[in-house]
């Protein structure tokens, strides 16, 4: 199956501007930072794909690069079959830039007199641009605002009319950088319904995300690539991220009795079952605690026996899926 | 398609009209500086009489239609050196740049178009210039050589433009701190005849002078419109210029794709 989007060992290290003292030293000698290392991902088409990471871990530099806007310096990176280095142009008619910057946009223009003239640049002649003007404006549901001055509009407009001007040519591939930041979170939750049923279910576009909104990512994606310093440190589903992470399931075990008589038996399993806990919960039948235990399945068992003969009612055992936001803290602090 | 590259370029110039009549101050402000810029030189034309009489007798012997004209056209010399790369500039800091380069439009129409506005607007301010001349002042260009002075003209755009392209790339790497600009717009001021006949300055000057596009372009213009020189009588500037432009025209798209490149590699295409 072709890809999307494909990454060879994708690297790119920025210069680093150097003071007087270096210029007059070392003038020769380059001061570079690496901004990614060794890329590697593959997009299938129709697929929504993360990028995840905190601010400084590449997500905007390797969407540059699949726009062709920064060439990489080492290894190879293609979109839709071209090569970003030789293809640009090829590359710049299937692909729609969502960038969240409002100022991207002519703020004395209106929203229409903005998309007209983006349209007229990706080569729309005046009927096509026209239809596909009303087409993205309903898509959006910009509305009546679309004849509004670009200066007047707020974030969630101006953030709709971003993701207007990306989808003008109706592209193949759509890359989103940060959508919903700076966006109440009703409005959010709008753009994220439209990203995924309209853009992806319904018009079967293949979207780059990113972001550094976890629940965000979670919700979305069906792929997710979590980077950090420029290195991808983890790219698969959710689910697969899970399992690789370290096979380990976390379980809460939800128990009765006295908080002191717990502790005392507790203290000698949590460190062979790196329980956590007790934290007290709210019953009606008397004092309850929750445990949690990371384990590999086969552990559940011998930990519950060990924890009956300690006297320790348990009243429920269950796997619980851990957020993204765990996994990612879990994945980052690991390496 | 044909029709496609001119909307490209219609669309800039609608969108750069749109933007600059919004600020309505401005906009409407700056036709009276010209007024009041041609009102100047015919009271400083005045102060000379005939004392500059022996310098200048060469263009027809009246001080201010020689600095009208060389006032109107040195405005070619500005926008054509610090267009391309102001537009270059100004898409960097209003956050556009990244913007238009994903678009299914290459560089050089977008930087060329985003100069169009630039262009037209010196030339409406060119017409007044010598409008308000021929009305109020007694400027006489009534004889000239319309068509030989429509082809300075051309020559001189082209051939400024090459340096304005070039001004552009050292913008898209250095962001500020143009030296080419710099050294250009100052030499072509003090030598290039804008103010005083080239015959004033010492004869090594001059020479340095005559390697100066603007020199031939505004004796050229001068030539044409006020003593009506045919094509061959100006020949002797229309050479040099087109000399100009075969050497720094293909050097500046040359040095301006390297900086983008740069621009691209450096990951500094918005860094401003």
């Amino acid at each position: 199956m072709s890809h999307a989007i494909e990454t060879v060992g994708v690297t790119k290290r920025f210069p680093q501007p150097k003071g007087y003292r270096e210029l007059l030293t070392s003038p020769l000698k380059r001061k570079e930072i690496t901004a990614l290392e060794d890329i590697n991902i593959k997009v299938m088409k129709g697929e929504l794909f993360g990028l995840l990471g905190p601010n400084g871990a590449g997500k905007t530099t390797l969407i540059k690069i699949l726009c062709t806007l920064i060439l990489p310096n080492e290894g190879r990176a293609f979109v839709n079959g071209h090569d970003v280095m030789k293809c640009g142009r090829k590359i710049r008619k299937s692909i729609g830039y969502v960038v969240s910057e409002e100022r991207s946009f002519y703020w004395r223009l209106t929203g229409r007199q903005n998309l007209k003239f983006f349209a007229t640049l990706n080569n729309l002649t005046s009927p096509q641009s026209r239809e596909r003007i009303d087409q993205v404006v309903q898509l959006t549901g910009l509305g009546a605002d679309i004849d509004k001055v670009f200066k007047d509009y707020s974030s969630g407009m101006r953030q709709k009319l971003a993701i207007a001007r990306g989808l003008l040519t109706n592209p193949e591939i759509l890359f989103l950088d940060e959508p919903t930041r700076n966006l109440d979170p009703l409005i959010a939750q709008d753009v994220r319904t439209f990203i995924r049923e309209r853009l992806v279910n319904a018009e079967r576009k293949t979207v780059v995300l990113a972001t550094h909104n976890m629940h965000e990512a979670e919700k979305l994606c069906d792929r997710i690539a979590i980077m950090d310093r420029g290195h991808v440190k983890l790219c698969d589903s959710l689910n697969k991220i899970r399992q690789l992470v370290d096979g380990e399931t976390k379980y809460v075990l939800k128990v009765n009795g006295a908080m002191e008589r717990l502790s005392d038996a507790l203290s000698d399993m949590c460190h062979e079952y790196g329980i956590r806990g007790p934290i007290a919960e709210p019953s009606s039948s008397g004092p309850l605690f929750r445990l949690e235990v990371r384990t590999v399945k086969e552990s559940i068992s011998p930990l519950l026996e060990e924890l009956l003969r300690n006297d320790i009612n348990v009243q429920a055992c269950y796997p619980e899926c851990e957020s993204l936001e765990e996994l990612f803290g879990r994945i980052i602090r690991r390496q | 398609m044909g029709m496609i590259t001119l909307r490209k370029p219609l669309a800039f110039i609608y969108k750069d009209f749109i933007s600059a009549s919004s600020y309505r101050f401005s906009f409407i402000s700056q036709w009276f500086g010209i007024f009041f810029a041609a009102l100047t030189f015919f009271f400083l034309s005045k102060l000379f009489g005939s004392a500059v009489l022996p310098y200048i007798e060469t263009y027809g012997g009246d001080y201010f239609s020689f600095v009208i004209i060389g006032i109107a056209f040195a405005s070619y010399l500005q926008v054509s050196l610090n267009g391309f790369s102001r537009c270059i500039r100004e898409a960097q800091v209003l956050g556009t740049l990244e913007t238009l380069l994903v678009t299914q439009t290459g560089i050089p129409t977008i930087i060329i178009s985003s100069s169009l506005y630039s262009f037209i607007l010196t030339s409406a301010r060119v017409l007044v210039y010598l409008l308000l001349g021929v009305l109020l002042f007694g400027l006489k260009i009534g004889d000239g050589n319309y068509l030989g002075a429509l082809v300075i003209l051309l020559l001189t755009i082209v051939s400024f433009s090459g340096l304005g392209i070039t001004s552009a790339g050292f913008i898209m790497v250095l962001k500020r701190g143009d030296p080419l600009t710099w050294l250009f717009s100052n030499a072509s001021w003090l030598l290039g005849g804008v103010f005083y006949p080239v015959a004033v300055l010492p004869d090594w000057l001059q020479r340095v002078s005559y390697l100066l596009p603007i020199t031939h372009s505004l004796e050229g213009m001068r030539m044409a419109l006020l003593k009506g020189y045919t094509l061959r009588e100006l020949l002797p500037n229309i050479i040099p210029l087109l000399a100009f432009i075969i050497v720094v025209l293909p050097m500046s798209l040359i040095v301006f794709n390297y900086a983008v490149r740069r621009a691209k590699i450096d990951g500094s295409l918005i860094h401003y």
